[in-house]
């Protein structure tokens, strides 16, 4: 009879497997449709145009994958974050799920545990939202001016706040004194320089660095006292 | 050309494309989904929070979902709708596709991003552009996932079994924080420089929806703690946002 570490070390294994194979299948269906549509329409992508334009914003989004990877991939553990990468809509969507998952059931990152309700959450997260919007495409007549409407467009607007003063909320309270500096530094760096306003998703990078440096110094002191 | 290319961009076989690539990711969620509760139920983790897990998952994305329904629609005009639906289902990113698509048609030699200026070259050539431009992510995960966090992991299992919380759990936390602390520093800096540093004339409505979603939020919260409400827990996130964004249909901007 196979032991839970067995269980574990197959399962991680088997993920790593699949979601290399699922993510070279998606990436080659991705690349592969500008194609086949294109021949629907009779018409290629002209390549050299691909090329400067990769070169002109491409590289931007490269650099800001590399960080996604490296930042969330530990956040995620594996099977959450090969869905996270091929599912999409990482920041506004799939970390704050994973994140508030892990906590209403009190998982700690990097546990096995926590594996499992990453993955549970991601992969919950994607098909409600594949679901949602497949929904949205099929009543896409009747919803359009619904959706669309001059009243409801500020609710939609401002998704991304809502959740993250419900999320900042949920942390903050729980690390005032190590949320309190990053806000304050981030605060003062848009004022003074506005146009930063555009690069959100970059500015994350030194924020996180000024929060994890900051919870780094505080967990070193309570070592220190001996209080974990 | 241009008087049909939006219906040809969004004529049955387009649809069957788009709708197929977003049916294979849609198994391999559920595959992943099952994968996972087995694997929970074979390691001995309680089907009562994986159950939890899911169901909290499921109401938190409803609103987002919506919210990235609109960007489909927003695209639409442009880019017909299958491949904007593709992009939002699978790999793209709300906050990227509009940017990235106007940027791809800018290189594909297009005035603008628009239905009347959309050519079928022009589209091939955007569409790939916005499929390379964003990939990246699933490659590096496809390549180094594995090699990462078993280094990650092997460090933290060099650390004394004795300690109550391991770092790594504290940096995520830190890193979140640092995250949503640089969405809401933009929100007091657009508030106060967008329109001219320190004019206070720029929008405030992310600041007031952030904090009405917040305190909502806060009374969910003591419900749950204090009133012993705790199956709260598993809305109380959707329903925060959801008052946070009435608070901006109020303010009306």
């Amino acid at each position: 009879m196979e032991n839970r570490e067995q269980a574990l070390e197959r399962y991680m294994k088997n993920t790593h497997r699949l979601g290399r194979a699922v993510s070279m299948v998606t990436l080659m269906l991705l690349l592969g449709a500008p194609f086949m549509i294109g021949a629907l329409l009779g018409a290629m992508p002209d390549l050299g145009a691909v090329a400067r334009g990769f070169v002109s914003v491409g590289l931007v989004w490269t650099v800001s994958s590399v960080v996604e990877f490296l930042v969330y991939t530990p956040m995620l553990g594996a099977g959450g974050s090969y869905l996270a990468f091929i599912t999409g809509n990482l920041i506004n969507m799939k970390i704050p799920c994973a994140m508030n998952a892990k906590d209403i059931v009190g998982t700690k990152s990097g546990t096995r545990e926590n594996e499992i309700i990453s993955t549970l959450s991601i992969a919950t997260s994607s098909l409600v939202t594949i679901l949602v919007l497949a929904a949205g495409v099929l009543l896409l007549t009747p919803l359009r001016p619904v959706l669309q409407s001059p009243r409801l467009a500020p609710a939609f607007a401002n998704v991304v706040p809502a959740l993250f003063g419900a999320m900042g909320y949920k942390y903050y309270r729980q690390n005032l004194r190590l949320a309190a500096v990053p806000l304050v530094i981030m605060s003062i760096l848009f004022i003074l320089a506005p146009g930063l306003t555009s690069s959100t998703s970059l500015m994350i990078i030194p924020s996180g660095a000024i929060a994890i440096g900051l919870a780094w110094l505080i967990y070193r002191k309570h070592q220190k006292e001996g209080r974990v | 050309m241009n008087g049909n290319i939006l219906e040809q961009l969004s004529s049955g076989p387009v649809y069957a494309i788009c709708g197929g690539i977003i049916a294979f990711v849609a198994l391999v969620c559920i595959l992943f989904l099952v994968r996972a509760w087995k694997a929970g139920i074979a390691i001995g983790l309680d089907r009562k929070k994986m159950k939890r897990a899911v169901t909290a998952s499921a109401s938190f994305s409803i609103l987002p979902g919506i919210g990235i329904l609109l960007g489909v629609i927003a695209l639409s005009g442009s880019l017909g709708v299958p491949w904007p639906w593709l992009r939002l289902s699978v790999i793209g990113a709300l906050h990227y596709e509009t940017q990235v698509a106007a940027a791809a048609a800018e290189a594909a030699g297009l005035p603008e991003l628009s239905g009347s200026a959309m050519t079928a070259p022009a589209f091939a050539t955007i569409a790939l552009l916005m499929s390379l431009c964003i990939m990246w992510g699933m490659i590096l995960s496809a390549l180094f996932n594995k090699r990462y966090l078993r280094r990650l992991h092997g460090r933290e299992e060099k650390q004394p079994a004795e300690r109550k919380t391991g770092f790594g759990d504290i940096a995520m936390a830190a890193m979140f924080i640092g995250m949503v602390s640089a969405y809401l520093g933009s929100y007091l800096g657009d508030f106060v420089s967008g329109e001219g540093l320190f004019s206070f004339r720029g929008s405030w409505t992310p600041l007031v929806v952030a904090a009405v979603s917040a305190c909502a939020m806060a009374l969910l919260t003591w419900l749950s703690e204090k009133k012993h409400m705790v199956w709260l827990d598993n809305f109380s996130i959707a329903a925060s946002m959801l008052v946070g964004m009435l608070a901006a249909v109020v303010i009306g901007k």
